[in-house]
């Protein structure tokens, strides 16, 4: 079967682990108000076989000695579920292991619980804490993300966690103190902040779209470090409290 | 010839009986497998020399890049008297090229109306005396300029022969300096005499004037020595005498030959060697070997050469080349990193970023695992250094092989090249699609052949007629170096430097070749896209219509890539067929220094899009922003040309901004290392990285002074970025920086 690309990035180091290779495709749920990469809601002029990202992915094999592999991106990727079912046994014959960079928005049909489970690792965005920020601000459902959180829990799968950080929505300590409390049912490695930036706002222009946060100033650095060493604490108290 | 004093400890072997340095280092050196730990800080006398070097480097910038220059005399070996850094008791490692630091010499063996115009352009006037001298007196480029005949002037003027060294001295001759070291003068000096005493018949009577030339020159590199003190007829018995005597003869060289490249060679492991004889016999300590390797490397960023301003539009910054190769693996398998290779490294801390000496690191995957993750360390926090394919190379060039300039590897005193700077790809596809004539100004410099009138390219036509015209290309580029060459050896021989040389020795003769990127992308997109060429009221195609997408070099896409790879073949298979002056072997490199803003300057609007003027890709770089798959398409793109046919190295310099590379520091280290290890295991050959961002540039741009020593690779060596021209820094700027989104 094919899939609709929108790109792919050989050297994403911040993706999983190593060096990653990112293929990133179109298609997605949700209308992030943050979002930077918008030209991967639209349909892209680019169909690819799952042999042709096989051959495309194997190339950079040579890079992937300290635990790198591909990592499925987007837009969302588990809207493609089944065409990286049928991707895998081929990366798997050649060693080559894959992340899924996920919102986690979609229902948990068997092929995403497939996709999910041929994972070396799951990147699950943590877009908004509430039911209704993230109805707001991503149009999205939150069952469905929490639903592919406890998934991966429950299926033990390596699960990072991360969260864009925006100004003047959700910079504040009570939003890192409700992030900490959401997730204690999920077992994660890592859960990192994000900062809002502002350099994917030519992709509005370029694309003629609205651009909901065209007057939001980047995330400041220190103020995201301060959130971050706040989300930590809070998550340690909780795992301390467990324990 | 033994000798007990000297020689005390050493393991015996070959090199005993008769010149064999590698023989020697691999009997005797010590392989490190640990990490930087035992690594020591600059002592206290290192960083008073520094902070003198730091004034004298101030002073030249503020003299506009020339401190001071002697016009009173030709420099050469024994032209001036001893001078110091600081002073005669400070200085450990003596020795400078005049009698003053950073004071150039005037050197007019290779071209005298150039060293009249260096001289003019920071203000200086040549002494009557030298001018008197060169009165009566052949220099190199007046022998070159008596034999070109008139298509070599034509191709020349037009820019599709360009950098050639008929003004300038060629360099990339790398003496085997450790000889000095391991044998003493005395000994090398009978066993020339014993090879000229074999010289007899009237074939070889070019040689016997040379071996002259190269006896004299050894007995002058002996009183060089003696008047600092020091006889370097012997053998050096301890460390900092082995670094001395390597250091004189690589100043005797410097002094006496002001060629484009002066590099070093691979000496780190052969000076370890003495270091940890001393360090064992307790006589030195972890702290005075460091300190003999700074100002080892102190003297080595002090050499300068006097050069014209469209000498620096070649090759921007000042550079010296001061290649000096570490590490590697031996032909039996045992990787070569001594601590010593560590110390190297180490002077990028202890002294400050540095763009010279251009640390080159022979990379291996056998290479022990603390050494690859120090070596990217220090590209992270220096952007100093290159490394290059030792796996590939030593295929080639054995295991004692050192790399000139930037890219060209050579038997360390077994071979010499003759350097042949490029000729312009993209122009000669533009030639070819105008029937011979220049596409600027419109003359005719080839063989006339058909214009392309046709309403769209047509691939295989083009093709065709390309081949003809680099075949053309070829054989004019190769009689062109003939010429050179033939006369450099006869009016600018680099006698001691061959004088450090066997006798025997084998020479390579290196063509290279620019717009690389450009031409391939151009034939790409007539293959792939709709070119309509558009000719202006001459009737030469001066433009082009290009309708369509096609696919572009960078992105690991065969359908392209495999056009540069077969291009690149096809050209060196041309060259091979004109034989070259002294039984020279062909060699090709895909480098173009910081040529490439002068080359795009002389090219009109290519079929790839580029427009007249704009500046090409540096190396065998995918042009700036077309590589739209990442780094590593970028890398994979480049790991498919052939080194066997481009046996003088595939330039590629990479730059990427530290967010890209990874999350925190030691994700970066590890990030590198494994990306080092991915392009080398292709078989790829050459990789300058650059880990910082470009705003960095851009203020250091606006305001030099925030970054004095901000130093960056560039096509095959460092250059500190304030000692570019503003269009070589915008240039820089616009490259792809691979940054993550």
């Amino acid at each position: 079967m094919n899939a609709n690309i929108h790109s792919f990035e050989s050297l994403a180091a911040l993706d999983g682990e190593g060096i990653r290779f990112d293929v990133f495709f179109t298609g997605c749920p949700l209308r992030c108000v943050y979002c930077h990469n918008p030209d991967a809601w639209f349909r892209s002029k680019t169909d690819m076989s799952a042999e042709d990202v096989f051959r495309k992915a194997k190339r950079f094999k040579p890079y992937f000695k300290n635990g790198g592999g591909v990592t499925f991106s987007g837009g969302e990727p588990l809207l493609n579920a089944a065409f990286i079912n049928e991707l895998a046994p081929m990366l798997r014959a050649e060693g080559i292991g894959y992340c899924l960079d996920t919102s986690g928005s979609v229902p948990l049909t068997d092929a995403v619980k497939t996709a999910i489970d041929g994972a070396e690792m799951v990147i699950l965005d943590i877009k908004f804490c509430d039911p209704d920020s993230y109805k707001k601000y991503t149009g999205g459902n939150f069952d469905y993300f929490m639903a592919v959180g406890r998934y991966c829990t429950q299926k033990n799968k390596r699960l990072w966690l991360r969260t864009v950080i925006v100004p003047g929505i959700n910079d504040t300590e009570e939003n890192a103190d409700r992030c900490a409390e959401l997730v204690k049912e999920f077992k994660f490695e890592r859960y990192e902040l994000l900062p809002f930036h502002t350099m994917a706002f030519f992709k509005y222009e370029n694309l003629q779209l609205p651009n909901p946060l065209a007057d939001t100033p980047p995330m400041d650095r220190a103020r995201l470090d301060a959130l971050s060493a706040r989300l930590q604490a809070r998550l340690a108290e909780l795992r301390s409290r467990r324990s | 010839m033994k000798n007990e004093t000297a020689w005390r400890g050493f393991r015996e072997g070959v090199w005993c009986d008769g010149i064999n340095v590698s023989n020697f280092i691999k009997l005797n050196y010590t392989q490190y497998n640990g990490d930087s730990s035992f690594l020591e800080g600059p002592t206290e006398r290192t960083n008073k020399e520094m902070k003198r070097v730091k004034e004298l480097l101030i002073a030249e910038n503020e003299k506009g890049g020339v401190l001071d220059v002697d016009t009173s005399k030709v420099l050469t070996i024994l032209s001036h008297e001893p001078g110091y850094v600081v002073d005669k008791d400070t200085d450990i490692i003596v020795g400078l090229q005049t009698d003053a630091p950073l004071k150039r010499g005037v050197s007019p063996f290779a071209g005298f109306r150039n060293a009249v115009q260096a001289c003019n352009a920071y203000g200086y006037e040549m002494s009557d005396k030298i001018k008197n001298e060169f009165t009566y007196r052949t220099t190199h480029n007046t022998g070159v300029f008596r034999a070109y005949n008139d298509t070599m002037k034509k191709a020349r003027h037009a820019g599709i022969l360009t950098g050639l060294p008929d003004a300038y001295a060629r360099g990339r001759i790398i003496g085997d300096y450790r000889r000095i070291a391991l044998y003493g003068m005395d000994y090398l000096i009978e066993q020339k005499k014993y090879d000229k005493a074999k010289v007899l018949d009237e074939e070889t009577i070019h040689l016997l004037e040379d071996l002259a030339k190269q006896l004299e020159f050894m007995a002058q590199l002996k009183t060089l020595a003696l008047s600092y003190g020091y006889d370097i007829s012997k053998p050096a018995s301890n460390a900092r005498e082995a670094i001395q005597w390597l250091y004189f003869g690589y100043l005797g060289a410097v002094k006496e030959q002001n060629g484009a490249a002066n590099s070093i060679g691979r000496i780190a492991e052969f000076l370890d060697v003495y270091i940890e004889r001393d360090l064992k016999e307790g006589v030195l300590t972890e702290s005075q070997a460091q300190e003999l390797i700074d100002d080892l490397v102190i003297k080595l960023r002090l050499v300068r050469h006097l050069r014209t301003p469209e000498y620096n539009d070649l090759f921007a910054g000042d550079p010296v080349w001061v290649t000096l190769s570490l590490s590697g693996v031996s032909g039996e398998g045992k990787h070569m990193v001594s601590k010593t290779s560590y110390r190297v490294l180490q002077t990028l801390y202890n002294l400050g970023s540095s763009a010279e000496p251009n640390i080159t690191v022979l990379w291996s995957e056998h290479l022990p695992q603390p050494f690859k993750d120090f070596c990217a360390k220090v590209s992270i926090d220096t952007d100093s250094i290159q490394y290059e394919n030792d796996d590939v190379m030593r295929r080639m060039y054995g295991d004692d092989y050192s790399i000139a300039c930037c890219v060209s590897a050579m038997k360390t005193g077994k071979q010499m090249q003759f350097f042949g700077a490029r000729c312009n790809l993209a122009k000669v596809l533009l030639m070819a699609l105008n029937g011979g004539k220049d596409e600027k100004e419109g003359v005719q410099i080839a063989p006339e052949g058909p214009v392309f009138d046709e309403e769209v390219l047509d691939y295989e036509k083009v093709l065709d007629a390309y081949k003809v015209y680099l075949k053309w290309m070829a054989k004019l580029y190769v009689n062109t170096m003939n010429i050179i060459h033939y006369m450099h050896d006869k009016y600018a021989y680099e006698r001691l430097m061959m004088s450090l040389h066997d006798t025997d020795v084998e020479r390579l003769m290196a063509f290279g070749v620019s717009g690389f990127s450009v031409a391939v992308d151009s034939l790409s997109a007539i293959k792939y896209a709709k070119v309509k060429p558009i000719k202006d009221e001459r009737g030469v195609i001066t433009e082009f219509d290009v309708k369509g997408d096609f696919p572009k070099y960078g992105n690991d896409d065969d359908r392209v890539d495999l056009i540069g790879k077969e291009l690149v073949e096809y050209f060196y298979k041309e060259l091979c067929k004109t034989p070259c002056y002294r039984g020279a072997r062909h060699t090709l490199s895909i480098l173009t220094i910081t040529s490439n803003v002068m080359y795009g300057r002389k090219t009109g609007s290519t079929p790839d899009g580029r427009k007249a003027g704009e500046p090409f890709a540096p190396g065998a770089n995918p042009m700036h922003g077309r590589d739209c798959e990442g780094a590593l398409a970028s890398l994979n793109s480049v790991a498919k040309l052939n080194y066997a046919c481009c046996q003088d190295g595939i330039s590629n310099t990479f730059s990427i901004t530290p967010e890209a590379l990874g999350r925190d520091d030691a994700n970066r280290v590890d990030n590198l290392v494994t990306m080092l290890d991915g392009y080398f295991h292709q078989d790829a050959h050459h990789l300058n990285v650059n880990v910082l961002n470009r705003e960095k540039l851009i203020a250091a741009m606006d305001d030099p002074t925030l970054y004095p020593s901000l130093t960056i690779r560039v096509s095959g060596y460092a250059v500190n970025f304030n000692k570019l021209t503003r269009d070589k820094q915008e240039e820089v700027v616009a490259r792809t920086f691979h940054q993550g989104m």
